[in-house]
């Protein structure tokens, strides 16, 4: 495996990423937050893997190295999860912000079923009326 | 004739389907710690997320039924319940409706202290031309009762306020009868460090339902330290002003701030003991602030906020251990983020709003009648940096200020839902996005999170209280608790009534 360019002789680790399970959106936002400690370089090994080369801002023991590497395998797939969990609720996240902000009311639900009295219907002069809302 | 009944399962079938609501995660003591997008949370086992995300979720189980009352999956036995979920949404936004709420009134630079920390640039206590003058004092009260909020607040600040009593004597009467004709309520507070107060000024303050916000920042040692006047008597000045207010407005009219200086860092208990000793209940650690003259002097009162944090932790395990001794002090960060942790509510704490506080909640009028987004835009200002200045009272209008382009930039960069690094961050509910910091520190109102002392802050601050409540101490609870409700803390063995 070729050293990055940008730091031939520094400390560093690699990890191994399998893009068919972390895209590259989460990919980067792993970087993003690791790139205070470490410089990220991603080289893409072919169509289905990625290595991140990491190298250490500030000097970094072996141990160091190791556990970076563990934590961002573990960030990567946190980040994978989160666009699965978006994936699954942004449209009704959108609607939830819809309702939770519109002054207007036109969001909000009518209650659900039918409710009626059959009886005040009945009543042609009754003082109050509960009418069907099956028409809905 | 013994009786039983069915188990659970037969009243009810498990659901075709389980669908989720939108939540957002992180990891915490071996847990996996949810948080709804109306901010309830709950801890769960490693594995829940990716158990939710595959739809492999028992159930029956126990963690079902608390994710499902906590609004983070819906199944077909329930409706989403989206007008429920919406309106607790919307109830942790309520400090963005209303209009602003603080307006503060710099009514003067003017000061004889000479702070290393002083965020704005001193001026000799005699020159005149750094007070606001009646013709400024006059269209700032206009624009502040323009607000739409019925809730207002004035502040009075400088400098030293009572350095400039007379401004102070002219603005209150007007800003009350404004507010009385406008049918809003007016809060008054003056932020004064009291060396200059006398009975005369307190009788008029009481006189006129005026609250007093001082600042000490400890033991007399490290009091004049950080704040050097002539005479370097600055802290028995302060106590003697705390006393002689409190005498005259009462316990409850009188508060204390602290600055946190390097020199502050390691003396987090006898800063705390000291509140004690001055018989305050509440006690704010707070970081030194990357602005105006702290800029200049942050070789000899800066530090990493790394140390911050540690003072903060420290300085927060021995205020639990006052109250647990007896004595009730809350730590006002701390009581800010478990509002909005533990309760359904927002605060009004301009610092840690999304969207961004800054002109929304507050606005600043200076003496000058130049306008700005906050206090911390003003302090930036006094280093010649003007990005943050909305406009004049002499020349702009409400609406001007909040549709010109220094605001409307900043409002671009004040929704943390919308930043690199805090859109997917399980604490974005209970924190912010401070464009005015990050252009400081940063040179970017937008701002580079992993690197952001501002994020480090409130991430570590927000996880350490998160221990807390997973760890779930009955005293430590109880103490938390009575910080956000006011109440007292029930003692252990006593029998609510």
């Amino acid at each position: 495996m070729e050293q990055p360019e940008s730091m031939p002789n520094a400390p560093r680790t690699v990890v191994e990423i399998d893009l068919t399970v972390i895209s590259a959106e989460a990919l980067l936002k792993t970087c993003h937050w690791f790139s205070r400690d470490f410089i990220c370089e991603i080289r893409n090994r072919n169509e289905h893997t990625a290595d991140v080369f990491l190298t250490p801002r500030s000097g970094a023991s072996a141990a160091d190295l190791a556990g970076a590497r563990d934590a961002f395998t573990t960030s990567a797939i946190d980040f994978a999860l989160r666009e699965r969990i978006e994936a699954k609720t942004s449209g009704i996240r959108d609607l939830l912000l819809a309702k939770a902000f519109s002054e207007s009311g036109v969001l909000e639900d009518a209650p659900e079923g039918v409710f009626s009295d059959p009886v005040e219907e009945m009543k042609p002069d009754g003082m109050f009326k509960i009418l069907s809302n099956s028409s809905r | 004739m013994a009786r039983s009944f069915y188990p659970p399962e037969q009243f009810a079938a498990a659901p075709a389907a389980v669908h989720l609501l939108p939540f957002r995660f992180t990891r915490l003591n071996g847990k996996e710690l949810l948080v709804s997008e109306a901010g309830e949370f709950l801890f769960a086992p490693q594995g829940t997320v990716q158990s939710l995300v595959a739809e492999h979720i028992d159930a029956n189980s126990e963690l079902y039924r608390d994710l499902k009352a906590k609004h983070f999956v819906y199944d077909d036995s329930s409706s989403p319940l989206l007008d429920v979920l919406a309106t607790k949404v919307r109830t942790k936004f309520d400090h963005i409706c209303g209009g602003t709420k603080l307006h503060i009134f710099v009514v003067t630079l003017r000061c004889e202290h000479s702070c290393d920390y002083c965020q704005v640039s001193r001026r000799t206590p005699n020159r005149g031309e750094f007070d606001m003058s009646t013709a400024t004092a006059d269209r700032a009260i206009f624009m502040m009762m323009e607000s739409p909020a019925r809730e207002v607040t004035l502040e009075i600040q400088g400098g030293e306020p009572l350095l400039a009593f007379d401004v102070i004597q002219y603005i209150i009467p007007r800003a009350r009868k404004l507010a009385g004709e406008k049918g809003k309520n007016l809060d008054i507070v003056v932020c004064s460090n009291l060396a200059c107060v006398t009975d005369d000024i307190l009788n008029y303050f009481r006189d006129e339902g005026v609250k007093v916000s001082t600042s000490l920042d400890g033991p007399a040692f490290l009091h004049n330290k950080n704040r050097p006047r002539p005479g370097h008597d600055s802290y028995e000045k302060a106590v003697e002003g705390i006393e002689r207010s409190r005498a005259i407005l009462g316990m409850e009219s009188v508060a204390a701030l602290m600055t946190t200086t390097a020199t502050s860092l390691d003396y987090a208990v006898e800063i705390v003991d000291e509140y004690v000793r001055r018989e305050f209940h509440s006690i704010f650690l707070r970081p030194i602030s990357p602005y105006g003259f702290a800029v200049k002097t942050r070789h000899r009162t800066g530090y990493e906020m790394g140390r911050f944090l540690e003072f903060y932790k420290k300085g927060l395990a021995h205020i639990l251990k006052v109250n647990r001794g007896g004595y009730r002090i809350a730590e006002v960060y701390t009581q800010i983020l478990l509002t909005k942790i533990l309760t359904p509510h927002g605060t009004r704490y301009v610092d840690m709003q999304s969207p961004a506080g800054e002109a929304w909640n507050v606005l600043v009028y200076n003496y000058d009648g130049v306008v700005y987004a906050s206090d911390e835009s003003r302090m930036l200002a006094e280093m010649n940096d003007w990005t943050f200045r909305l406009g004049n009272v002499h020349r702009d209008t409400r609406r001007t200020l909040f549709t010109g382009d220094p605001a409307l930039r900043m409002f671009q960069a004040s929704c943390n839902q919308a930043l690199a690094g805090c859109s997917d961050c399980a604490f974005q509910s209970y924190c912010a996005a401070d464009p005015v910091y990050h252009h400081a520190t940063q040179g970017d109102m937008y701002g580079n999170r992993p690197t952001s002392g501002f994020c480090a802050r409130n991430m570590e601050v927000i996880r350490h209280l998160f221990s807390m409540i997973e760890e779930d101490d009955r005293e430590t609870m109880r103490i938390l608790w009575s910080w956000v409700t006011g109440e007292p803390a029930i003692q252990e063995g006593v029998e609510c009534a």
